[in-house]
């Protein structure tokens, strides 16, 4: 009786376990396809942008239609881009901007095909695009550019208005020409400004009332001028889309594509595997090396413009205690904590140690001089004696000259590897006298300490920013914590002067030094312990699909989809 | 007692439960912390003015239940102008609101999804049912054999399988096999007639195949037990002495009598199935309610969260009343309740 009970047990648990194992072990490692650095990223932009993907790829017209699955964990909130905030890659889908975002760095002329600036830089003059359908098949012309510009300067598209920030008037001079006057000048309009400044058509949008329009969840709210046209969205399921035969560009490689939604990442990961999904969007870490081993599957490392970091509370209301506004400290923490171990615990190895705010796919914009402090205890250590701060009753932890301990509150988002970096940090902070036990929340409860409260110490957090630098350096300004923007509650009259200065600036570099000068005062103060850079990790099937470059940072933009897609059958 | 007089009772006590629930619903998910307008618009390009715009949309400008500075003033009407007379009015409307997310009507996105969790929570629930009464008979009749040991060694151990672990071993066993996500593959319709309705057959076996695993062991383990009592019972040593047959004896006398507690568990287990359909909707992307309770509470979605929670107790309450109207008619002595 024994030994059949055992069997049971056998059958019932290690033969899952073991079909578990197999199916993560496959045949042969597969290469993995490095995206160029953001500093060969410019050479790399330019040569292939002559030579569309089109024509190398081989004559699909007679063919069955090209399909391409996606898996995807999340689609996005709402079609209505009044209301939509998620899925800024897949709207782009739907819409153009006068002009088009390329690489991670690059612009070119989108709906605009050339532009003149006045003078004093406040008068921009569009020539725009002739013989450019929207996908009902209206014509496509300066009126609709006006009228849609005017349209989001009202605010009626709440999404897209800071894209017409600081745009005072626009108006159409003939069905060509759009000019667009600006109150004071701007160094962001080709960087920042247009590409999200989508055109929408006139003929679908005028009439509608503010709350028609916030009540617009309908297919023709994506209406646009874009390469994909929607067939079908189902919320929380999938979302259909078809080729835009008459794309001002030429008619997509791939004539549809369907993005799955998945629950779980695991069965997301499976459906690829099985070639169910032929794209995923976001590798969860544990499924790299499966899929690296696995036949057929290529594993795609690309520059992200995400920053990790650790938020410093420095607002002057702020709950933070006294030692923690106090630079020697925060120098300190930085030279403790080991960046590449989080790296490689939280992130599998896939990311930079950082030293800015900015990141490397921002190219040139980063100040090369500020380099990444070290780990380096000791250093520390040694910064803390010299402050000052040290143990006098001998608890392993260090007081400050009123006998305050350096005790902080250290918290995160539950999520991801959220919980084992942090523990990384308060080890790290252990080793040189500062308690900072890990607190887990949810992200809507992290929010809430942030203004009016400023109601903790530390906080490890994540941005995605605008290709722009700018956007970067605005979370810092004093303005942005009235926007709801700072998370650190920093606020510094110098910065924000250099910051507006580089707003301003026509010329690149004086915009250069004047936002090489932002990332020093941010250096100096540091109201980030700025972690590391993730990379964006993707992976396809190759034996459908081949992406040929990878430049853009994500294999489902709008760019790498209509230049960088190769087919396999 | 009358027997109408228990169930007006029982009615009058499940519209009460129902009216604390409305309630309790409302205050519940205000106590969470965070702000729905800055988990739906998390976007950082928000600005203040579109921020303070939802808010007004979404009605979370107004105080939660009681305007106090205008109760002070002496503006008695006026101070209960408030998010929650807005929500009983509108409730007692029929309106359940719009999602702050989509942006759609709350009973439509539920009419949408309701059928979809009453398929797979049926589906799940029956073969359960079957299986785990066999079974749970069979136990009880070879009671202390290798095979009582056998069923009752599985019954515990599925009764131990957190769902969502079990669901992921089943996907990744039936990988290439069967759809591991969704209901249907997309671009089918229900107009592709048999096309449609045999994929969403193929979508369904993992999710229900999950969830039967999981509630079978319930129904074995109950229907053992009681069988078991009842097979200890005089007349059926009498029954068994007048020479009836095993098969009539389990099906006539002891399956009636352990009809009591099943009731009882089925009814119960109406409410631990939705529960556990969050974690089998979740694991295979099934797009029904647990699916959207799930993504309605990371959203602080209020009207959907609001709207499921009260579907979640009508069906509760319902399935309760249903038990006790079958008791009753089941077992006489049921009546003083």
């Amino acid at each position: 009786m024994k030994t059949i009970i055992w069997k049971d047990l056998i059958g019932m648990i290690v033969l899952p376990m073991l079909a578990a194992a197999l199916a993560a072990c496959g045949a042969p490692a597969t290469p993995i396809t490095e995206a160029p650095s953001a500093t060969e990223a410019p050479t790399q932009a330019a040569a292939p942008s002559e030579a569309p993907a089109a024509t190398e790829a081989p004559p699909s017209a007679e063919a069955e239609p090209v399909t391409l699955r996606v898996g995807a964990t999340t689609i996005w909130d709402a079609i209505n881009p009044a209301t939509g905030w998620e899925g800024y890659n897949l709207r782009y889908w739907f819409y153009d901007g006068l002009i088009e975002w390329t690489e991670l760095q690059g612009f070119e002329p989108g709906l605009a095909e050339s532009w003149q600036v006045s003078e004093d830089g406040l008068v921009w003059t569009f020539k725009i695009r002739e013989g450019v359908t929207f996908h009902d098949g209206t014509p496509m012309t300066a009126d609709d550019v006006a009228w849609s510009m005017n349209l989001l300067m009202q605010g009626k598209i709440g999404p897209l208005e800071l894209y017409v920030q600081g745009f005072k008037e626009v108006v159409a001079l003939d069905p060509t020409t759009v000019q667009i006057t600006l109150s004071e000048p701007t160094a962001l309009m080709e960087t920042a400004r247009l590409h999200y400044a989508w055109i929408l058509p006139r003929s679908v949008w005028e009439g509608k009332t503010d709350e028609e329009i916030l009540e617009f969840e309908d297919p023709a709210a994506l209406i646009g001028t874009g390469p994909y046209k929607l067939v079908e969205y189902v919320e929380d399921e999938h979302m259909i889309v078809e080729a835009n035969e008459n794309y001002y560009r030429g008619k997509p490689v791939i004539d549809r594509i369907v993005i799955q939604q998945y629950a779980t990442e695991d069965a997301m990961v499976q459906a690829l595997l099985s070639g169910e999904v032929d794209l995923i969007d976001e590798v969860p870490l544990t499924a790299v090396q499966p899929l690296l081993d696995a036949q057929n599957v290529e594993v795609v490392i690309m520059d992200s413009l995400s920053l990790i970091d650790l938020v410093i509370n420095s607002n002057v209301n702020g709950t933070q205690p006294e030692s923690l506004n106090d630079p020697a400290v925060r120098l300190a923490l930085e030279y403790a904590i080991d960046k590449q171990k989080i790296i490689d615990v939280g992130y599998a190895g896939y990311g930079e140690a950082a030293s800015s705010p900015l990141v490397p796919a921002m190219g040139d914009w980063v100040n090369p001089n500020i380099q990444p402090i070290p780990h380096d205890p000791d250093e520390a250590n040694r910064i803390l004696e010299e402050a000052g701060y040290l143990d006098g009753n001998g608890d392993g932890i260090r007081e400050d000259a009123d006998g305050n301990p350096l005790e902080y509150r250290l918290y995160a988002e539950e999520t991801g590897t959220y919980a084992r970096i942090l523990e990384i940090i308060s080890d790290n902070l252990a080793e040189i006298g500062i308690s900072a036990p890990p607190t887990l929340m949810d992200g809507d409860s992290l929010y809430d300490l942030l203004e009016p409260d400023w109601d903790f110490d530390m906080i490890l957090w994540q941005w995605g920013w605008d290709p722009d630098p700018d956007f970067a350096l605005y979370v810092f300004t004093c303005n942005a914590i009235a926007d709801y923007l700072s998370d650190s509650g920093y606020c510094n009259e110098a910065y924000d002067e250099v910051y507006k200065a580089q707003g301003n600036a026509l010329d690149p570099e004086e915009r250069k030094q004047l936002i090489w000068q932002a990332q020093e005062i941010l250096f100096e103060d540091r109201p980030y312990i700025n972690l590391l850079y993730p990379k964006t990790v993707q992976a396809y099937r190759s034996d459908r699909f081949n992406f040929t470059n990878l430049s853009a940072g994500d294999l489902l933009k709008k760019w790498t989809l209509m230049k960088y897609v190769l087919l396999m059958e | 007692m009358q027997r109408s007089d228990y169930l007006i009772r029982k009615v009058l006590f499940g519209l009460v439960t129902l009216a604390v629930v409305v309630g309790f619903n409302f205050f519940l998910f205000r106590i969470l912390p965070g702000d729905p307008v800055k988990s739906i618009a998390r976007s950082p390009r928000l600005t203040q003015e579109a921020r303070e715009k939802l808010r007004i949309e979404f009605g979370l400008d107004k105080p939660v239940f009681l305007d106090v500075e205008r109760l002070g003033k002496g503006d008695v009407i006026g101070a209960f102008d408030t998010q929650f007379t807005a929500y009983v009015s509108a409730l007692a409307h029929g309106n359940l609101g719009i999602s702050f997310r989509s942006r759609r009507a709350v009973s439509e996105v539920l009419a949408e999804r309701v059928w979809r969790t009453v398929v797979l929570v049926a589906a799940g629930e029956m073969l359960a049912l079957v299986l785990g009464t066999a079974l749970g008979l069979i136990s009880a009749w070879r009671r202390g054999t290798r095979v009582d040991m056998g069923i009752l060694l599985w019954a515990l151990f599925c009764w131990g399988l957190p769902t969502f672990f079990l669901g992921i071993i089943l996907l990744i066993l039936a990988q290439g096999l069967l759809p591991v996500g969704g209901m249907v593959t997309p671009g089918l319709k229900p107009e592709n007639g048999w096309a449609y309705w045999s994929d969403v057959g193929k979508h369904l076996i993992l999710p229900t195949l999950t969830m039967a695993i999981i509630y079978t062991s319930a129904y074995i383990l109950i229907m053992r037990s009681s069988v078991m009592e009842v097979l200890s019972e005089d007349y059926i040593l009498t029954a068994k002495a007048k020479g009836m047959s095993t098969f009539r004896i389990l099906g006539s006398e002891a399956l009636k009598n352990a009809i009591l507690p099943m009731v009882t568990m089925i009814a119960l287990n109406l409410a631990y199935t939705v529960g556990g359909a969050i974690q089998v909707e979740t694991v295979f992307s099934w797009p029904g309610i647990g699916r959207l309770m799930y993504e309605a509470v990371t959203m602080r979605d209020y009207p959907v969260l609001q709207g499921t929670f009260l579907l979640l107790a009508v069906a509760v309450i319902a399935a309760n009343l249903a038990a006790d109207i079958l008791y009753s008619m089941l077992d006489p002595r049921v009546k003083a309740g």
